[in-house]
C-alpha cells in the first residue's frame, strides 16, 4: 500500500517538482537566514573567542563584552586576592586610530595583554612569534588589519598586505608588526591589533583609568562559576564565565537592536511561503488523485491507512526538499566562508529547527488532504 | 530519472551540512599563558604589587654648594665607604682664597717677628740705661722715655700676634670652604645612580633626580602595595612570597618587617608626572635575602601574602 502511495506521488512529475521545489526554497530560506543571523550574533561575542579566558571580570554595570567601563589598576590585585582564583591578568581594550603607510586613517581594535604571560593571546599565529610583543612598539595584527593597513610597494601599484617587519602608526606612535594572527571577525568590523598592556596604554589617549577588563582563571578543581561568584562577592565587580557573558551579550543585542526582529521576520516568511506552496500543491495533488483514493476506500482501505499514506507522501517530499535546501545552504556557506562576508554560522540546533519546521509544514499540508479524504464518499469513483 | 536524482541530492545536501557544521564548530585549543603566571601557595591570599628597594632607604646625595662639578670620583655599582669622596665641585676660588690667606699669614708672622725683635731691642736698651741711671750718668727723663718705648713695642707685638691668630682663623675657614666642595659618602653603600657628569652644574637643592643615589644592595627589601579595600585582610607578621614580574619561576620567600602606618596615594609605576591619583594603598615592608638569580633595586614584584596566617 505504501509503495503504491509513493508511486502515486512520483508518478505526477509536475506536482512532485513543485512540492520539492517549494519546500527546498522554504528550507533554504529558513536555514540560510538563520545561519547568517547566528553568524552575525557570533560576531558580537568574537572577543571571547579571540581572547581566551575562563572568567571575564568587568565593572559592575557592564552587560556585554563590547562595552568597557574602566576599572582601577589595583582591581587586578583585588581579583587575584579572591579565594578560588588561580591568577588574574589585566586587559586593555579600545578602538584607536591607525594610519596606514599611504596616509589614510583606519580604526582598529587595540588589545593590550599582560606583558609577562600574554594571557588572552590569539590562538592561531600565522607568522612571527607572539613573545616578540615585549619588544618596544611591537604589535601583532590579524589578517584584516594586514589587508586594511596594507601598502603599495611603489606608487601606482596595487597595495600588498602588511607583513612581519612592516611599520605603521597608531595615534602618531610607531607600531612595528612582529606577527600575524588569525582572529574571528568582530561585529564592528575593526581589525584586531594585539600589544602588551603597558604598550597599549602608550598607544591609547591618556585617561584617568585605563584598565578595561580583567581576565581570570579559576584554581584547578574549582568550577569557573564558583570562582566568578567568589569574585563578585569579594570585590563587588561583575565576573562572567564565558557562557554567561555570551548569553548576556546576546540578550543585550536582542533587547537593544532590531537585528533579531528583522531576521526573525525573514525566517517566518520562509515558513509561511513553505506552508502556502506545499499546502496548496499538496491539496491539489490530493484533489487530482481523489478518484484513486476513492477506489482504495471502496476496496476497503480505512481512513487511518489512507491518512498514513498521505502523511508518507507529504514527509517524503518534505525530507527531499529539506535535504536539497540544506545542500544549497551549505554551498552558500562554503562560498562565503573564504571572504568572511556575510557572516555565516551553521549550528546543529538551527539545522534541526528547520527540520521540525519542514515537518510541521508537511503535516499541515497533509492535514488538508486527510480532511478531504476522510469526508470522501467511495461512490465518487462511479460518478462522472 | 529526476526523482532518483532528487533523492541523491537530498542525501548529499544533508551530508554536506553535517560536514560544514562540524567544520564551523571546530575551535583552536585555548593557547593559555606563554609563561606560568604568578600563583599563590596559600589558599587565602592577598595579592599585591611590590617594588624592590635597598634595605635601608636609598640616600639621594646632594651638593652643599651650587657649583660646577669638576670631577666625579665614583662609578655606578661601585662600593663606597663612609667618607670616600664622591664628587669634586669647582674649588679654584676656594683654593685661591686659601693661598691668599696663607700669604697674609706669612706676612703677619714676619711682622710679628720684627715687632718681637723691636721689643727685645728696647728691653736691652732699657736695661743698659737703668745701670747708667743708677751710676747717675743718664738722666731720669731719658730712662722714662726708654720705658715707654719698651711698653709701646710690647703692645705692638701683641697686636701683631692677634693679627696672626685672626689670619690663622681665616685660613681655617678657607680650608673648610675648600673641603666642603668635596662631596663625600655619608655612609657605606653601593652607588646605584650617577646623574651628573664633569662640567655639569650641581644646584644645592633637593632634586627629583638625585646627583648620586647611594644604597645598600647586599640586603634588599620589598615594598608591597595593597589596595586600601584589601588593607583589612593583611595581618602584621603574615609571611609572603614574591616573584619577579613576568617570571613566576623566579620566586623568593619574604619576611615581614613592618606595615607603614600611613596609607599613601598609589604611585603609578609608569613614572608619568601627570598621573592622577585614583586609589590609595597600604604599604607593607618585607625583607628578602639576595636570591641566586639577579634581582635589581627598583624591579617590580608580584607578591602574595598569606591571609590565614594570624588566625
Amino acid at each position: 500500500m505504501f509503495h503504491l502511495a509513493l508511486r502515486m506521488l512520483l508518478g505526477d512529475r509536475a506536482k512532485y517538482l513543485m512540492l520539492v521545489g517549494g519546500l527546498t526554497f522554504s528550507a533554504l530560506l529558513m536555514t540560510q537566514q538563520n545561519a547568517v543571523f547566528q553568524g552575525l550574533l557570533s560576531w558580537t561575542t568574537s572577543h571571547m573567542r579571540n581572547m581566551r579566558a575562563p572568567i571575564w571580570v568587568v565593572e559592575g554595570r557592564v552587560q556585554q563584552v563590547n562595552e568597557t567601563k574602566a576599572l582601577r589598576d589595583t582591581d587586578v590585585n583585588r581579583v587575584r586576592s579572591v579565594t578560588g582564583v588561580d591568577f588574574a591578568m589585566p586587559l586593555f581594550q579600545g578602538v584607536l586610530k591607525a594610519r596606514a603607510t599611504d596616509g589614510s586613517e583606519k580604526l582598529i581594535q587595540m588589545i593590550g595583554l599582560h606583558a609577562g604571560t600574554l594571557f588572552g593571546r590569539p590562538a592561531r599565529m600565522l607568522s612571527g612569534n607572539i613573545e616578540q610583543l615585549r619588544v618596544a612598539n611591537a604589535v601583532v595584527i590579524d589578517e584584516l588589519a594586514a589587508e586594511r593597513l596594507g601598502r603599495a610597494p611603489a606608487p601606482g601599484q596595487a597595495p600588498r598586505p602588511l607583513a612581519v617587519g612592516d611599520v605603521f602608526e597608531i595615534n602618531d606612535r610607531e607600531a612595528r608588526v612582529v606577527g600575524l594572527c588569525r582572529t574571528e571577525r568582530h561585529f564592528f568590523g575593526y581589525p584586531y591589533v594585539f600589544s602588551t598592556y603597558d604598550q597599549a596604554l602608550q598607544f591609547a589617549p591618556r585617561q584617568r583609568k585605563m584598565l578595561s577588563m580583567i581576565l581570570a582563571s579559576p584554581r584547578p578543581g574549582v568550577p569557573a562559576e564558583v570562582a566568578a561568584a567568589h569574585i563578585e562577592a569579594e570585590t563587588g565587580l561583575k565576573a562572567y564565565t564565558v557562557p554567561e557573558f555570551e548569553r548576556s551579550t546576546l540578550d543585550w543585542i536582542w533587547k537593544n537592536t532590531g537585528i533579531p526582529a528583522s531576521f526573525m521576520t525573514t525566517i517566518l516568511l520562509g515558513f509561511i511561503v513553505g506552508v502556502a506552496i506545499a499546502g496548496q500543491t499538496f491539496y491539489s495533488f490530493v484533489l487530482e488523485n481523489l478518484r484513486n483514493l476513492g477506489a482504495l476506500k471502496a476496496m476497503g482501505a480505512s481512513n487511518g491507512l489512507l491518512s498514513a499514506m498521505l502523511l508518507l507522501q507529504a514527509f517524503t517530499v518534505g525530507l527531499v526538499g529539506y535535504g536539497i535546501g540544506l545542500g544549497l545552504t551549505a554551498l552558500f556557506g562554503l562560498a562565503v566562508s573564504q571572504g568572511g562576508q556575510p557572516p555565516f554560522l551553521l549550528q546543529p540546533a538551527a539545522v534541526l529547527r528547520t527540520l521540525v519546521a519542514i515537518l510541521i509544514i508537511c503535516f499541515l499540508a497533509a492535514l488538508l488532504g486527510i480532511r478531504k479524504v476522510a469526508k470522501l464518499e467511495p461512490a465518487i469513483v462511479f460518478r462522472g | 530519472m529526476f526523482r532518483k536524482t532528487s533523492f541523491y541530492l537530498a542525501v548529499l545536501g544533508v551530508v554536506a551540512t553535517v560536514l560544514l557544521v562540524r567544520r564551523q564548530s571546530a575551535r583552536p585549543a585555548d593557547p593559555g599563558p606563554v609563561s606560568a603566571p604568578a600563583r599563590s601557595p596559600y589558599d587565602g591570599k592577598v595579592a599585591a604589587t611590590g617594588l624592590i628597594e635597598a634595605s635601608r632607604e636609598n640616600v639621594k646625595v646632594a651638593s652643599p654648594r651650587p657649583a660646577v662639578v669638576t670631577r666625579v670620583h665614583v662609578k655606578v655599582q661601585q662600593d663606597v665607604k663612609a667618607g670616600d669622596p664622591l664628587l669634586q665641585l669647582d674649588d679654584r676660588e676656594a683654593s685661591a682664597r686659601v693661598a691668599a690667606t696663607l700669604a697674609q699669614l706669612a706676612a703677619a708672622q714676619s711682622q710679628l717677628a720684627v715687632d718681637q725683635n723691636l721689643v727685645e731691642d728696647q728691653a736691652d736698651q732699657l736695661a743698659r740705661l737703668e745701670r747708667l741711671e743708677r751710676d747717675r750718668v743718664a738722666s731720669k727723663d731719658e730712662l722714662s722715655r726708654r720705658q715707654f718705648a719698651l711698653a709701646g713695642a710690647t703692645a705692638k707685638a701683641a697686636a701683631s700676634k692677634a693679627q696672626v691668630a685672626a689670619i690663622q682663623a681665616q685660613l681655617d675657614l678657607a680650608r673648610t670652604e675648600l673641603s666642603v666642595l668635596t662631596v663625600r659618602a655619608p655612609r657605606d653603600g653601593t652607588v646605584l645612580q650617577v646623574n651628573v657628569r664633569e662640567g655639569e652644574f650641581a644646584p644645592a637643592a633637593a632634586l627629583a633626580e638625585p646627583l648620586i643615589l647611594l644604597g645598600d644592595t647586599r640586603t634588599l627589601q620589598v615594598r608591597a602595595e595593597i589596595d586600601e579595600q584589601n588593607a583589612v585582610l593583611v595581618h602584621p607578621g603574615a609571611p609572603a612570597v614574591g616573584s619577579l614580574k613576568g617570571h613566576a619561576e623566579r620566586s623568593f620567600n619574604l619576611r615581614f618587617v613592618r606595615v607603614e602606618p600611613f596609607v599613601v596615594p598609589k604611585r603609578s609605576l609608569t613614572g608619568d608626572s601627570l598621573e592622577r591619583v585614583d586609589t590609595r594603598v597600604l604599604q607593607v615592608i618585607y625583607a628578602l635575602d639576595r636570591p641566586a638569580f639577579p634581582a635589581y633595586v627598583g624591579q617590580q614584584v608580584d607578591v602574595y601574602i598569606d591571609r590565614e596566617a594570624a588566625k
